[in-house]
């Protein structure tokens, strides 16, 4: 079986001022279908730079990164995009939902934007997900009317209503407390192992890394570990 | 992206967006509806005015379209681009052709000829008036008239004397000579023992009189008269706003002048009288005098015209008006100030009034005392003047003539034809009319109408007849002296009661005294044309009626296909062009117009493009999310589009909803013409302006593209939103 996610000698620069920041240095990692891999490092690490990759919101300065066995490089911005919202979910730090919408619709932009499915379709796939998040009391409710745990299961349910074959979690807990981040890595972990969806999230909180089943570590753009880890092990 | 489904998104996220800024959607929709709302206002209003306005012209005097020469040197205007009758716009040497050619084209209801002159018109000094008027006695044998005609020529000797004297003390040596010359013939006739001399031999008398006093008075009151020479039969039966309201019409074949009822009234009627109408209006129009700086002026200036209206009357008129204002019309005391002031009750009204003169009457002038009385009479405040005005028409209108001619009179029209010297025609005033629903409008009612046939003799133009008249009387009078006996007959002869002609002659050595006595002849022309003659004949211009205005513009293009195909040289254009300043006038205000509504929308257009701005900086994280997501670059800006394209819909719709509902209300209620170009811009006293669909459709038409306009940039701004914005933090 291919990996889904495959980066070989994958670097990022940025210029910064005067000098570069070399941001990834050359990192290969493949990455299976149905993982729930943690990307692990300190604040500076390359751990957003490598999602960015990986999430095709950016393009490497050297190397490739393929998904589903295709080669990004050679895309278009337009073809890009239209692979992110095929195969591809988000799910943001700081959640960002459209304020002006209520739940259901934020949860149904992804499939509007895809445009195959018929309105009945639609609201029916909306329903489940939204009922798989817990969020059917809440969903013509507005995301300023919800907690931040609320708002973090609404961007879950968005990331995953196109049923995408990656999930892409950047810190997804950060802005949470540490019993409803747990709550929300139960809720990816459930949906990852019902619905077979990769996840892959960043995080430096242990805690978090606790839920993933593969933890790779960063440090100053280079891996530094990436190894298999179980529930109540560790690094 | 499924086109229905995301038109629904892009609708609903715009106005949940719209509903989110509420301030900023605020400012930038009521900049839109202020707008659209000016545009359908403005538009609707300028239409109403221009199509009343086309109305006021094509059926006055334009009609709907106008031919004259292709090689005229300057554009025709029916109205006149100025004072002057200067223009150079050639002429249509036969009409019958222009007629039979335009005529056949479809939709062509008539052709009328036409061509427009400036004139002046005089009926001789007050002198020369009295003159004829003794001739005429005598040659009648009339024993009443000299008694009553005399002591007015001895009034109007006296005036002329103290204006001598006063011209004699600043002349210069040479000329003090010919003044006293002039003094002491004048002195002459006051005694009366010229007057013992006159029942001896009135006709040398009178020849003394003419060759010697008659040339001192002056010129008279002259006159300006603009005329459009016609078709008089086929101009009333083809401007329906043409009404006769005193008189009657010219009789088909006849020459004759009609009168604009407005030109009688505003530039005919006595000085005083005018001025006295006008503050009659103000009265009747709730327009008090004090505090009115027009009417106040005009109050003052009619206090100093009692001389103008004395100068007129008849001595027994003149003793039977000093009584009458004498019971009204009483002095408190007797005058101060050198004679200048003077107090004086009011015996109608109760009312006390004080009389300042710049100058003090003469006290031992025979009528001193009906001067200071009509003086004081014609001093009026806002209580006095409502019985003074039926007074002045009761007393006065009776014992003056109002107007210096009447309809029924016979009017000497002298005009500088096209070669140079000037040329006299006598004709007689038929009617007074009036172009209805115009009534107060100066510029149409300049206008006087003229038979077509009077025109051209005017204008210079010849007939056959004339020619060959002309012809004879300069192989009669070849080398033949005129002499001192035959020269009576010569100047002074003819049949008739009217007055003189005279042709002064400007070095054309062809008509001086020649044309002069052809003059002296036929004062009256009264030979009847036929419409073959009129019609074969030159007109400086047509006007083209047509039977469905509609298609205007087609039937422009038709007319002037078919002169050109005839090779006649005409050019055709539209009433509006035609009519000159005043087309001009309504396409000016049109462009004051569009420049506000240009400066509104730049206005809203960089309010809205730095709004959007703005609103896109704030929405980065936003953006960048939904392109993360999936969305292409067309999406966004689509987004955004629509965005101000629904506030400019609803806004837009907004305003032009109050645009129509303001032009409703107006029509209710309509917009008085005050002056006479408003009357003619309204074509009538009330605009009461329509909006059609068009107004609306151009208004929310205008706000789109503008909006679409203003959003763009702010929307290319956005599209270059990069994905990976959406991972940046909280901030």
């Amino acid at each position: 079986m291919s990996a889904i996610v495959d980066l070989r000698e994958v670097a990022k620069e940025f210029p910064l001022g005067k000098t570069t920041v070399h941001a990834l240095r050359g990192v290969s990692l493949s990455i299976q279908r149905g993982e729930f891999i943690a990307i692990a490092g300190p604040s500076g690490s390359g751990k957003t730079t490598m999602l960015n990759q990986i999430g095709c919101v950016d393009v490497p300065t050297r190397g490739e990164v393929f998904i589903d066995g295709q080669s990004t490089s050679a895309l278009s911005e337009r073809e890009l995009t239209r692979l992110r919202l095929r195969k591809l979910g988000f799910i943001f730090q700081s959640f960002n939902l459209v304020g002006v919408l209520d739940v259901a619709q934020n949860v149904e932009l992804p499939l509007l934007l895809q445009g195959t499915l018929t309105r009945k379709e639609r609201d029916l796939r909306v329903a489940e997900m939204i009922e798989k998040v817990d969020l059917t009391p809440q969903s013509k409710q507005r995301p300023n009317e919800l907690s931040g745990g609320q708002r973090q299961r609404v961007a879950i349910a968005r990331a995953l209503v196109t049923q995408p074959s990656i999930v892409m979690a950047d810190e997804p807990t950060a802005n949470l407390d540490s019993d409803t981040g747990s709550r929300i890595l139960e809720v990816m972990r459930s949906l990852n192992e019902k619905e077979g969806t990769t996840f892959i999230f960043s995080t430096h909180d242990h805690r978090v890394m606790d839920h993933a089943r593969r933890l790779v570590t960063l440090v100053d753009g280079l891996i530094d570990s990436d190894a298999p880890h179980g529930p109540g092990g560790s690094a | 992206m499924n086109p229905v489904a995301g038109l629904g998104l892009l609708m609903r996220m715009a106005l949940r967006s719209l509903w989110s800024h509420k301030v900023k959607s605020l400012i930038v929709g009521s900049l839109m509806a202020f707008g659209t709302t000016l545009v359908v206002t403005g538009t609707a209003l300028l239409d109403s005015i221009q199509s009343a306005m086309s109305r006021s012209i094509i059926h006055s005097l334009a009609g709907h379209l106008q031919v004259y020469s292709s090689e005229a040197k300057d554009e025709l205007s029916i109205y006149g681009g100025g004072m002057m009758s200067g223009n150079e716009v050639g002429q249509i040497t036969d009409f019958s052709k222009v007629k039979q050619v335009i005529s056949a084209v479809p939709n062509v209801k008539a052709v009328v000829p036409m061509g427009i002159q400036l004139a002046n018109m005089s009926r001789g000094s007050d002198l020369d008036r009295a003159f004829t008027q003794l001739r005429e006695a005598q040659r009648q044998g009339d024993s009443t008239v000299a008694p009553r005609v005399i002591p007015r020529i001895q009034r109007l000797l006296g005036l002329l004397e103290s204006e001598l004297v006063n011209r004699e003390a600043v002349s210069s040596p040479e000329v003090k000579k010919t003044v006293a010359d002039q003094l002491a013939d004048v002195r002459r006739v006051m005694k009366p023992a010229f007057w013992a001399e006159f029942e001896a031999a009135p006709m040398t008398a009178l020849d003394f009189l003419d060759t010697r006093i008659a040339p001192l008075g002056g010129e008279g009151r002259l006159m300006y008269l603009r005329y459009v020479g016609t078709d008089l039969d086929s101009f009333s039966n083809n401007f329906d706003r043409f009404q006769l309201v005193e008189g009657e019409m010219v009789p088909k074949g006849a020459r004759g002048l009609l009168i604009n009822q407005r030109f009688a009234e505003s530039r005919l009627k006595l000085t005083a009288a005018r001025l006295l109408d006008d503050l009659e209006e103000g009265r009747q129009q709730g327009v008090s005098i004090s505090g009115t700086p027009d009417l106040e002026s005009k109050a003052r200036r009619l206090g100093t015209l009692a001389g103008s209206i004395t100068i007129l009357l008849e001595p027994k008129d003149a003793k039977a008006l000093e009584a009458e204002l004498a019971e009204f019309i009483r002095p408190v005391g007797p005058p101060t100030n050198d004679g200048k002031t003077q107090v004086f009750d009011d015996l109608k009204t109760g009312t006390r009034f004080t009389v300042n003169r710049k100058t003090s009457p003469d006290p031992d002038a025979y009528d001193a005392n009906l001067d200071r009385l009509l003086t004081a009479f014609l001093t009026m405040d806002d209580t006095t003047l409502a019985w003074r005005y039926t007074f002045f028409y009761d007393a006065l209108g009776k014992r003056v003539d109002l107007y210096p001619f009447e309809t029924g009179d016979v009017v000497t029209i002298r005009s500088f034809t096209k070669r140079g010297y000037i040329k006299a025609v006598n004709v007689k005033v038929w009617g007074k009319f009036v172009f209805k629903g115009l009534e107060r409008s100066e510029l149409s009612g300049a206008a006087n109408l003229l038979d077509l046939m009077t025109f051209r003799d005017l204008y210079g133009q010849m007939t056959d007849a004339q020619r060959e008249e002309l012809t004879a009387i300069q192989a009669e009078v070849g080398a033949q002296d005129v002499a001192r006996e035959n020269a009576e007959d010569l100047f002074f002869g003819g049949d008739d009661d009217t007055e003189e002609a005279e042709t002064e002659t400007t070095g054309f050595s062809e008509f001086a005294g020649v044309d002069l006595k052809r003059q002296r002849r036929a004062t009256v022309d009264e030979r009847r044309f036929d419409q073959a003659e009129l019609d074969e004949g030159m007109a400086i211009n047509a006007a083209i009626l047509l039977e469905d205005a509609s298609t205007l513009a087609a039937t422009q293009a038709a007319v002037q296909k078919a002169v050109d195909d005839a090779g006649l040289k005409l050019r055709v254009i539209d009433h509006e062009r035609a009519s000159g300043l005043i087309g001009q006038l309504a396409m000016l205000i049109r462009g004051i117009l569009y420049v506000a509504i240009f400066i509104i929308f730049a206005v809203a257009l960089v309010i809205i493009n730095n709004s959007m701005v703005m609103a896109t900086l704030e929405r980065v994280r936003e953006i960048g999310t939904l392109r993360a997501i999936g969305a292409q670059k067309r999406f966004v800006m689509a987004m955004f589009m629509f965005e101000t394209l629904t506030l400019g819909l609803l806004t837009g719709g907004l305003g032009a909803a109050i645009g129509a509902g303001i032009i409703t209300l107006i029509n209710r209620i309509g917009i008085p013409a005050t002056n006479d170009i408003m009357v003619f811009a309204f074509s009538g006293p009330r605009l009461r302006p329509d909006f059609t669909a068009d107004h609306i459709v151009l208004a929310v038409g205008i706000i789109m593209v503008v909006t679409l306009l203003a959003t763009y940039y702010p929307a290319r701004i956005a599209t270059r939103i990069q994905p990976i914005e959406a991972m940046r933090g909280a901030d």
